[in-house]
């Protein structure tokens, strides 16, 4: 993992409302009000400046601000993340720098704005062109929002952009979910990002489900939606290289990769999580996570023992190479046997010789001449029955 | 030393229930044995298991002072007893250390089977009895109907019996009072060459073996050269204690006391349950009685999950045996499981209680296959051998009978319930013997087929009879019976440990509920399972366990991979808890589900 770069992830945690299905770090703020915006970006740079020591030397390859919904940053705050990031580290060329968005009309009349500040790829969180999807699945934008702001984007000259689709929303039926294919293929974006919806536990749509009040797709019908969008995507031009991304060829995103290829990442913000490169103390890295509380968050400002360290995990060299499989194996690349070798002392099947053969004969691995692996297409549907051999 | 005559020996029998433990708490009270800080419920019920479970498992023996009403200091050893079946032989051997016995009986429920079981042992063992009512504080408490069966159904003299509440002290005092006039004093010879009966042991990790003897002739000092008559070991006496009631070290033991005898063995096998310890020089020429050795009467076999731990089981094993002399256990085979061991039992909790034990205590993760009975197969060729596993069945060819053990169970039943009694024995292929009104209660007697009471008649006869009906068994006989092994094959391969020895008539319904339980126990795998029940080379039942289509998790970055590995590893760690075989992996439940059947 020899890698002289940095990525920087930036966490803006408000979003307009709360979606009932999520469980990221956020905070709803139908309002950002400018003084709060300023103190969440003031709180950003210093914990910038006072984490980028961990970091010095490397040079920048991405940027990414996620959230939440960072669009509901100013251009000038952006402006001001952005510029802040490009002082402390040198560019290692091209920088990427992605700006999630959702497609209210607010964040719509920013785009030219975020594009002044140095934003040079949009992922637009449009999740489904059916009203009623976007309703159940409670979010704020409709769909005819969603084709306004794409065609703002492209407007305002982003030539990189994203976007996001869900499937297996409540209630979705397979011809509705190939609509919302045909839609996005036809506007054209450069990378789709295409996630099942999950429940996770604690939201209002666990309790939902519980409740069996939720009406989600069964397995056959889930099964019939991955299918459609695989070949859907396939014939436009777009490739599948990782489980739930699709891009057409040199668009792949820079900044999610890294985390795949486990390098450095300095997470920023609230519920940030970094990957600090390898030390002498800590050889497999560091992952580390801020905490998720906004007030204790901004509460640890300007203090030398900061929030970060909540949570940190110094990787083993058992723990480094179950992540280093299963995050490889995501891609379609795979895992590179000569690389892992190069970490970890000994290839893949050093480690192990059995589980590989059984996944192999299986029809689940496929393993190349040189000891690469990656998953088939039924390794694919059942990755995560793959990845547990390895963790 | 004490004076031999200031010594009682008693233990506390019942039925389960009846509040054996609850009245040793305030005799112990009584006799300020523990501070207050100690204090708790059923102190004596020391496991977590019994605790719990609300049950006594184990027999605990503890050394009381008492000063009695004519100003002397008496020693009292109580053991606490367990009131359930499958524990009887920890009674049978407390009774053998014993001059006394208090017979507790619950104020409403009356006699029930275990108080006469246990009753009887105590006759039979040559103890005095002291009928004990117990929890005459209830409303529906009528001890005057109970001491009416005392003498109606046991024949003991109710003038005896004393009438207590141990849950609010009532009629301690006069209990011990009692203890000391009615119970005879321990009748020991103090010059006779020593002998101590080993009535109990467990494995310390410390001192290796603690042995608990009932000291009947001579004395045993510290530092003495003891021979154990059977095994004929010799040993140096460590440390000798009492357990008063936390074990304090003493300088010796004589005739009538009981105690902890430490001598540094570290083989377990060097110590077997009813031995007698006498000196290396001078010893006694002949042994105590002893105890008659227990009979299984359920069989299962118990596998580690993971085959690396077959050593640790196996020293588990002899650990707890030391505890638990009433299981027997040998080594066995599976083709599916690996190495294992048969393992005997006195019934079906016995087999449970053995199991968690073996995995909290020894931290052990087992496999435990369907409990059955012994049964006597006579070949073709006209030979007669037992099994204990339907795997060791031979095939049906071979065979010219199968005989099942027959039991003859007394069931005690208030009239309004016989009903259902006898539709549930009619229902287990019994014949009836006789019917006795005792009292206020019927005793039914019923032959039946031990196969059809070891999991779960006990229960159901308490469901059937609202908790008034209770039940006690004896072995009576092989008989012959149309009996067949159903075995059950995963992905075309059978799988010895789930085959079963089930009545011809049931075969058809069992394989077809048997295969229907396995299906939910057996998780989805990468590939179809397919479950089949078959008799012979006949397919009866069928069905599959569909291949798992999809198992993805969608996003995977920065904030979530270490949660995502997280969850690998938990679903992994569950999966390790299954037994693979072939290429199945089947969870450790799906081996009992023979006893799941018709609850579903
Ligand atoms: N009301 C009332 N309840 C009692 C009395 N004695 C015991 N109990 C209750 O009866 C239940 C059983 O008591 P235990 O002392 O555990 O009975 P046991 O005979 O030791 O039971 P096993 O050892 O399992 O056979 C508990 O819930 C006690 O609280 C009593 O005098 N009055
Ligand atoms: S917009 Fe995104 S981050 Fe915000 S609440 Fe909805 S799902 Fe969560
Ligand atoms: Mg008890």
């Amino acid at each position: 993992m020899s890698d002289d770069s940095v990525g920087v992830y930036v966490h803006v945690p408000f979003c307009e409302r709360v979606c009932p299905y999520c469980d990221f770090a956020v905070v709803a703020a139908r309002r950002l009000s400018p003084d709060q915006e300023q103190g969440y970006v003031d709180a950003l740079l210093s914990e910038l400046e006072r984490r980028a020591e961990s970091y010095a030397g490397r040079r920048l390859a991405s940027l990414y601000l996620g959230g939440g919904t960072p669009s509901l940053l100013r251009p000038a705050s952006v402006a001001r993340i952005i510029r802040r990031v490009h002082e402390t580290f040198d560019a290692a060329g091209s920088v990427e720098v992605t700006l999630e968005a959702n497609p209210g009309s607010l964040e719509r009349q920013r785009l030219p704005g975020f594009r002044a500040a140095g934003v040079n790829r949009i992922s637009m969180g449009v999740q489904s062109f059916s009203d009623i999807t976007l309703k159940r699945l409670g979010r704020a934008h409709r769909a005819a929002e969603a084709r306004l702001a794409l065609a703002a984007a492209r407007e305002a000259g982003f030539d990189q952009l994203s976007l996001d689709l869900i499937l297996a929303a409540p209630g979705q039926a397979l011809e509705a979910f190939e609509r919302d294919l045909e839609e996005a293929v036809a506007f054209g974006p450069e990378h789709v990002s295409l996630y099942e919806l999950s429940i996770e536990p604690g939201t209002p749509f666990a309790l939902a489900d519980a409740r069996g009040q939720l009406r989600r797709p069964n397995e056959t019908g889930v099964l019939a939606m991955l299918e459609q969008a695989e070949h859907r995507l396939a014939a436009a031009g777009y490739a599948r290289y990782e489980l739930s991304n699709f891009a057409r060829p040199g668009f792949e995103a820079v900044h999610n990769r890294r985390y795949w290829e486990r390098r450095p990442v300095l997470g920023l913000g609230v519920g940030a999580v970094s990957s600090d490169p390898p030390s002498a103390r800590a050889p497999f890295g560091v992952r580390r996570q801020n905490t998720r509380d906004l007030a204790r968050y901004l509460d640890c400002t300007g203090r030398a023992e900061s929030a970060e360290d909540r949570d940190a995990e110094i990787f083993d060299a058992a723990t480094a190479r179950g992540e280093a499989v299963f995050l490889a194996l995501r891609t379609a690349r795979g895992l590179d046997s000569a690389r892992f070798s190069d970490e970890f002392g000994s290839p893949p099947r050093g480690f192990w010789e059995a589980s590989i053969d059984e996944l192999v004969g299986r029809g689940l691995l496929e393993e190349a001449p040189g000891g690469d692996l990656c998953l088939t297409d039924r390794g694919r549907l059942l990755s995560d029955s793959v990845f547990q051999y390895f963790v | 030393m004490t004076d031999v005559q200031r010594i009682r020996n008693f233990c506390i029998i019942a039925h389960i229930d009846h509040g054996k433990s609850t009245l040793a708490d305030r005799l112990l009270d009584a006799t300020q044995a523990l501070s207050k800080r100690e204090r708790r419920a059923q102190f004596l019920d020391k496991m977590d298991l019994e605790r719990e479970r609300g049950i006594t498992i184990k027999a605990q023996t503890v050394r009381l002072r008492h000063r009695a009403r004519d100003g002397e200091e008496y020693i009292l050893n109580l053991i606490d007893t367990p009131g359930h079946v499958d524990f009887s032989y920890e009674v049978s051997r407390a009774l053998q250390a014993c001059e006394g016995a208090l017979l507790v009986i619950d104020a409403v429920q009356g006699i029930e089977a275990q108080t006469l079981a246990n009753a009887y042992l105590a006759i039979d063992a040559g103890l005095e009895i002291i009928p004990v009512i117990n929890k005459i504080d209830l409303p529906t408490a009528d001890p005057d109907k109970v001491a009416q069966e005392i003498e109606d159904v046991i024949g003991l003299d109710s003038a005896d019996a004393l009438q207590v509440s141990a849950k609010e002290g009532k009629g301690i005092e006069a209990l011990l009072q009692a203890i000391i006039d009615k119970i005879p004093p321990p009748a020991g010879d103090l010059s006779a060459p020593s002998r101590g009966l080993i009535f109990d042991s467990w494995f310390d990790p410390y001192v290796g073996v603690v042995m608990l003897g009932r000291i009947f002739d001579g004395k045993l000092e510290v530092g003495d050269s003891i021979r154990m008559m059977e095994t004929d070991i010799e040993r140096d006496i460590q440390t000798l204690h009492v357990i008063d009631p936390h074990p304090r070290k003493v300088s010796s033991l004589a005739a009538g006391e009981v105690g902890m005898i430490v001598a540094g063995i570290k083989t377990l096998t060097e110590v077997r349950i009813g031995d007698t310890i006498t000196h290396a020089k001078n010893g006694a020429a002949e042994p105590l009685p002893g105890f008659v050795a227990v009979k299984p009467m359920v069989f299962s076999g118990l596998y580690p999950v993971e085959a690396e731990d077959y050593e640790d089981l196996k020293t588990a094993l002899q650990k707890l045996q030391l505890n638990d002399a009433s299981l027997v256990y040998e080594p066995e085979t599976s083709a599916a499981l690996g190495f294992g061991f048969r393992c005997g039992f006195l019934g079906f909790l016995h087999s449970e209680i053995v199991q968690e034990r073996l995995e909290r205590e020894y931290d052990l993760n087992l496999i435990s296959t369907a409990p059955t009975v012994r049964y006597r197969v006579i070949s073709q060729d006209g030979e007669s051998f037992e099994i204990e596993s339907p795997a060791a069945l031979p095939d049906a060819s071979a065979i010219k009978r199968i005989e099942e053990p027959m039991i003859l169970a007394t069931i005690h039943v208030p009239p309004e319930y016989v009903g259902p009694v006898l539709g549930l024995c009619q229902e287990r292929r019994g014949t009836q013997r006789d019917m006795a009104h005792h009292g206020s209660r019927v005793q039914v007697r019923y032959e039946l087929p031990l196969s059809e009471v070891v999991f779960d008649f006990h229960d159901k006869i308490k469901s059937v009879t609202r908790g008034y009906g209770s039940f006690d068994y004896d072995l009576l006989d092989y008989r012959q019976a149309p009996l067949v092994k159903l075995d059950v094959l995963v992905n075309g391969d059978p799988i010895d440990a789930l085959s079963l020895i089930v009545h011809k008539d049931a075969a058809f319904h069992r394989g077809t509920e048997l295969v229907r339980k396995l299906k939910e126990f057996i998780p989805r795998q990468m590939f179809e399972v397919a479950l089949q029940a078959a008799i012979g080379s006949k397919v009866i039942a069928r069905t599959t366990v569909k291949a798992l289509r999809k198992n993805v998790t969608a996003k995977c970055y920065g904030g979530d991979i270490s949660r995502k590995r997280k969850l690998l590893e938990k679903q992994k760690a569950g999966k390790k808890r299954m037994k693979r075989v072939g290429n199945v992996e089947i969870p450790q439940e799906a081996f009992l589900a023979a006893l799941k059947l018709g609850d579903s």
